[in-house]
């Protein structure tokens, strides 16, 4: 009876798990198989590797120029993930170190920022950033981000686990504050910038909607809005898009493996 | 001239005063201790010393420097505390370094002084090893080394042993000992723990509620205690308190058989006071005697402590070496001698005049 019960249990968690599973892997099965099908095949619903990536490639590096929007993706997110993580880690270090009377008053206003939309935003952002001269640039991609609540709410929680006596044993060793966070707070707390490093450039890789408004001509594209540009042809290639997601998901993916373990300490915990 | 003066020293937490005036110099080379219970600012004064809180008012001097507004790096102290603070991304080496590093001193020179340090310690063979990899001991002796390096006139410890188990605190404590005798400078030194306070200290002072309570030698505080507090805090097992009405001539135990302790003390008949016998002053020859009845026994073989009321009771801790087959339920005959009876006043306060060799 117990033996049934069990096995019964195990089908049901099993069934679960495999369902997850199948919903998680299948997108990136299908991107792949895709790359390698002609569009007409995709839309069949073709589910086996084709012999059509190399046509595929060929004719994505036909319509976009590939090094030129990889270097725009690549350096936004390279330079937003830095400034973001100084500037946001700075403040939720401030946050968690400094006792001031109005801390609470001013975080938990930041926190409730958090519920406003992006949406609501847009154009109030634009309208201050074209009016600083900034339309078009890659600084008005970075700039609006770096300062990120989220992040700066991460770092703060995070802080809390390290050891203020290691802040007090550095001022008597003669450290000014600055020296403090740069040479003691941040090498310790490498974990916790490694699982923001990721979250952090994924968010900047992946950003689409303020980018497809501030940036306007073809050399500023990101790989983002190059994809997006292929989707709203009149007759859409899907091979050429599948081939050209598969791009955009690597330095992600590359990112994600070489911090994994990192990544898994940050999001316990860092200092030990 | 002192090497460490507190006049007048007080701290405030907003509404809240936590030192609340502290007088005290302290001479060069002595091992000072602050003892007293959780949250009596013995820490939050010794932060104020190394200059990690700001004092509200008073004047702190280290040498004949006015230190007040002085950065914690130039006040000529380092600091080893309770967590050890190590640098967990730096090697032992760099670690003991670090200070010397900001200093500006050349590179040859800090490793000189690192290994000389590391060579009193014991920790040459750890200098490549990373903080994590250490044991809690070897730990301390890092914090202790990166002390060292710094020279310091004064050497301030926040109760540095309480993370160590109990076996090699003991260890601990006589390396300690030894470094002072070695290093030669002055140390100041907080715990919680009387034992370290009494085996560690030139001079103890025992802290309460953010004022000192008395200040002497071990042996004077133990022997001669102003007050109940310092009475019942310094000594292990603790100091019994009775409670007994003076008389004319006479001290009465009214809820211990009514037993009379001869003394002339200074206060008027029919006053409360309170009597302070320690349980090493039970003695077999004693002349007066308490008729109590065992609860239990501890037999520690080299000690047995008997723990006894009378009536049902508050329990009294009597040192009965040599009563190895006293246990439960026995009648047990307490004796002492009125001469190593100490009294204290309702106020908690030491009476010490009058008191007449029993």
């Amino acid at each position: 009876m117990t033996g049934t019960s069990k096995i019964t249990r195990y089908a049901i968690v099993y069934s679960v798990l495999s369902a997850a599973t199948f919903v998680s892997i299948f997108p990136f099965y299908w991107m792949i198989v895709g790359a390698t099908n002609t569009s007409a095949e995709i839309v069949k619903g073709k589910t086996s590797f084709g012999g059509n990536l190399l046509a595929n490639i060929e004719r994505l590096l036909e319509q976009v120029d590939l090094g030129r929007v990889f270097l725009n993706s690549a350096g936004l997110a390279v330079a937003g993930t830095l400034l973001t993580l100084l500037v946001s880690s700075l403040a939720g270090y401030g946050f968690e170190m400094f006792r001031s009377r109005i801390r609470e008053r001013i975080f938990a206003l930041l926190l409730l920022l958090l519920s406003v939309p992006f949406a609501a935003l847009m154009v109030p952002l634009f309208i201050m950033v074209s009016s600083a001269g900034l339309a078009n640039t890659f600084v008005a991609v970075v700039l609006p981000s770096i300062a990120s609540i989220f992040i700066i709410f991460y770092f703060r929680q995070a802080t809390k686990a390290f050891p203020g006596e290691l802040r007090d044993a550095a001022r008597i060793d003669g450290l000014r504050e600055w020296q403090i966070f740069l040479h003691v707070y941040m090498p310790a707390m490498r974990s916790t910038y490694a699982a923001a490093t990721i979250i952090v450039f994924m968010m900047s890789w992946n950003n689409f909607l303020w980018p497809l408004i501030v940036l306007q001509t073809p050399e500023h594209k990101t790989i983002t809005l190059v994809i997006s540009a292929l989707t709203s042809a009149y007759t859409p290639d899907f091979g050429v898009i599948l081939v050209a997601t598969i791009l955009a998901t690597l330095p992600t993916l590359v990112l994600f493996f070489v911090l994994q373990r990192q990544f898994v300490a940050g999001m316990l915990g860092s200092v030990k | 001239m002192s090497e460490l003066k507190l006049s007048g020293v007080k701290k405030s937490f907003g509404m809240v005063d936590v030192i609340k005036g502290v007088d005290l110099e302290i001479q060069p080379r002595e091992f000072i201790v602050f003892v007293g219970p959780s949250g009596c600012g013995k820490s939050t004064l010794l932060r104020m010393i190394a200059g990690l809180e700001e004092i509200s008012s008073g004047d702190l001097f280290i040498g004949d420097a006015r230190m007040n507004d002085v950065e914690p790096s130039e006040r000529g102290i380092a600091m080893v505390f309770q967590s050890y603070a190590l640098y967990p991304h730096l090697s032992v080496r760099d670690n003991m370094g670090f200070a010397l590093r900001y200093a500006g001193v050349p590179k040859a020179e800090i490793a000189r002084q690192v290994g000389e340090a590391a060579r009193t310690l014991g920790l040459e063979p750890l200098l490549d090893r990373k903080p994590k990899e250490l044991s809690g001991g070897q730990r301390q002796r890092v914090a202790i080394g990166r002390a060292i390096v710094r020279h310091p006139r004064v050497f301030l410890f926040d109760e540095p042993l309480s993370n160590l188990d109990a076996e090699l605190r003991v260890h601990m404590r006589i390396e300690l000992a030894r470094l002072h005798r070695k290093l030669n400078t002055t140390i100041i030194y907080v715990t919680h723990d009387q034992v370290e306070a009494m085996t560690l200290a030139d001079r103890i002072v025992v802290l309460r509620d953010g004022v000192i309570e008395q200040v002497g030698s071990p042996l004077q505080l133990y022997d001669d205690p102003d007050n109940m507090f310092v009475a019942g805090f310094i000594g292990s097992p603790k100091m019994n308190f009775l409670p007994a009405i003076a008389e004319a001539g006479s001290v009465r135990l009214h809820r211990h058989g009514d037993v009379r302790i001869p003394a002339n003390l200074p206060i008027a008949a029919g006053s409360p006071v309170t009597v302070g016998i320690r349980p090493e002053h039970f003695v077999q020859d004693g002349t007066l005697s308490l008729r109590l009845k065992v609860e239990f026994a501890e037999h520690l073989g080299s000690d047995t402590f008997v723990y006894a009321g009378y009536d049902g009771g508050d329990l009294l801790t009597i040192g009965a070496n040599g009563a190895r087959d006293v246990g439960p339920g026995q009648t047990y005959h307490a004796r002492f001698n009125a001469g190593d009876v100490l009294f204290f006043g309702p106020d908690g306060e030491r009476i010490r005049l009058g008191t007449v060799a029993g």
